[in-house]
């Protein structure tokens, strides 16, 4: 090839190229990834996630992990298996927070008024971290599944915890026994949340008595190794280069 | 290394490989923007949102919708309308410069379409269920859903479509057919927008409140996956810059 040919005029310019294009590309997936990630999980787990009274020991632990594995196991499959880039998962996580905090500051703080402490984002770091940990270290899907995916419903409620113990304390109010994170939602009525539909604390788990989180998190480390399967596919089938011809569109 | 502290030398005639101050006004623009209608809902949204029934909400809330939806079908209509005309009809003979510095003004639409998902999917859709755990809704176009559903999402769709038609009218990477993950990620956020159509008939139909978790809004979810098209759209691109730059970074 002539010199005519090249794309650029020298190696230092061929390595200025190459990452200034890693940087725009970071951005933008980073930022198209949030936007995806967070209308999943507000619409699927978004309840749970802005309300301090709504995060229980029973279905917020459950369904919150179940929900948020989706992104992670699907970026993964890209960054990991064809550049190994082993933060697939954090990066989500990392959007999907960013997305969360300048909301519920500016928003739901900002517009509507509920104090940051009743509507703060769930933690979802520490299950991150361990998910691309498993798959740095092990190189595999099966074992970051099953591994990462239990590990990652498992630590959910214990990196939770510091900050929602407090809110968990009993306070007796008006004759009646309930946690402050409660109190908090009595204070606050909000439009969707009247007391028929909240559901915290009841059922049948409660037969295990002081338990109910732990059995929670197993159920939901159980469900996310499947879901992290389901989503591994996706994601492959999300990365894939495939161009189809105008005809068949 | 020496090859990258190296002084990399261009043509003073030459115009730059990546136009840093387009990218920068481009970003500015949304920015300042959105910024700019975060005030107003903030200001007319409590003092001219809560009734739809009122004459202050027509004059702030309704023309505001009015006015939006002309200047959208306006702007996408010039702007898809502009790249397709002046599309490079011997796309195939550029020389490899060329395609490096289109390229970059390509990623230059992706990284605007980066920020207004951004500010669509995640800012303005979140912001909503507040407004709506906080304000009964008595009308579809309450202040929030004027600007998330009929401002944030169209300017996404333009954003989008631009980049995705720039790519199929001035790059050679994109001549070999439609690539089937740029178009989910950008048809499948567009697909948010008709879904309103369920979401309103949901609301009004049931009169639910906001219940974000609710079935009802699932449309959404399911839309909102085609976002992770632009793995798809990386990986194309990747392929592409690497052959041009193969050689030169050996």
């Amino acid at each position: 090839m002539s010199a005519s040919q090249s794309a650029v005029r020298s190696r230092a310019e061929a390595v200025k190229v190459s990452r200034t294009f890693d940087w725009m590309i970071l951005f933008t997936l980073f930022f198209v990834v949030l936007g995806g990630y967070h209308i999943h999980y507000m619409l699927t787990g978004g309840d749970w996630d802005f309300w301090t009274d709504w995060k229980d020991r029973r279905l917020w632990v459950t369904v919150a992990p179940i929900v948020s594995i989706t992104f992670p196991a699907a970026v993964q499959a890209c960054l990991w298996y064809r550049y190994r880039l082993p933060f697939g998962a954090v990066v989500c996580i990392l959007g999907l927070l960013l997305g969360e905090w300048v909301n519920r500051y500016l928003n739901f703080w900002g517009w509507t008024y509920f104090p940051v402490n009743f509507v703060f984002p769930s933690q979802l770091i520490p299950g991150a971290i361990v998910l691309d940990a498993v798959l740095l270290l092990g190189g595999s899907m099966t074992l970051t599944a099953v591994v990462g995916g239990l590990a990652y419903g498992l630590l959910f409620y214990p990196g939770n915890w510091p900050v929602m113990a407090p809110l968990h304390v009993p306070v007796e109010y008006n004759g009646m026994m309930m946690t402050l994170a409660d109190l908090q939602g009595y204070h606050y009525v909000r439009t969707g949340t009247p007391e028929y539909i909240r559901m915290v604390e009841k059922g049948t788990l409660r037969t295990f008595g002081k338990d109910v989180a732990p059995v929670s998190a197993f159920f939901s480390g159980f469900v996310s190794i499947i879901i992290y399967f389901l989503w591994h596919f996706f994601g492959r089938w999300f990365a894939s280069t495939e161009f189809v011809s105008g005809e068949a569109v | 290394m020496a090859a990258t502290t190296e002084q990399v030398k261009a043509d003073a005639h030459e115009a730059p490989l990546l136009n840093k101050q387009n990218m920068f006004a481009g970003a500015a623009l949304y920015i300042v923007f959105y910024g700019w209608v975060r005030w107003y809902e903030g200001v007319y949204g409590w003092s001219a949102g809560l009734d739809s029934f009122a004459p202050e909400f027509e004059t702030y809330w309704m023309n505001f919708l009015y006015i939006e939806m002309v200047v959208e079908v306006m702007t996408a209509s010039i702007l898809w309308g502009y790249i397709w005309k002046s599309r490079d009809r011997k796309v195939m003979s550029i020389t490899p410069r060329e395609e490096l510095r289109r390229h970059f003004t390509h990623w230059i639409w992706l990284v605007m379409y980066g920020i207004a998902i951004y500010y669509g999917a995640s800012y303005f859709t979140e912001q909503d269920g507040t407004w709506h755990q906080t304000i009964v809704r008595d009308t579809d176009f309450t202040p929030s859903h004027v600007i998330e559903f009929y401002l944030s999402y169209p300017i996404y769709i333009i954003t989008g479509v631009a980049a995705f038609l720039y790519a199929k009218t001035r790059l050679p990477t994109y001549q070999n057919g439609l690539p089937l993950q740029y178009m989910v990620s950008v048809i499948g956020p567009f697909m948010i927008l008709p879904n309103v159509g369920l979401n309103e008939w949901g609301h009004t139909f049931w009169f639910m409140e906001e219940l974000f978790v609710a079935p009802l809004h699932y449309g959404f979810v399911f839309f909102g996956w085609a976002a992770l098209g632009v793995l798809g759209v990386v990986n194309i691109e990747v392929g592409a810059i690497s052959k041009l730059l193969k050689k030169d970074l050996a």
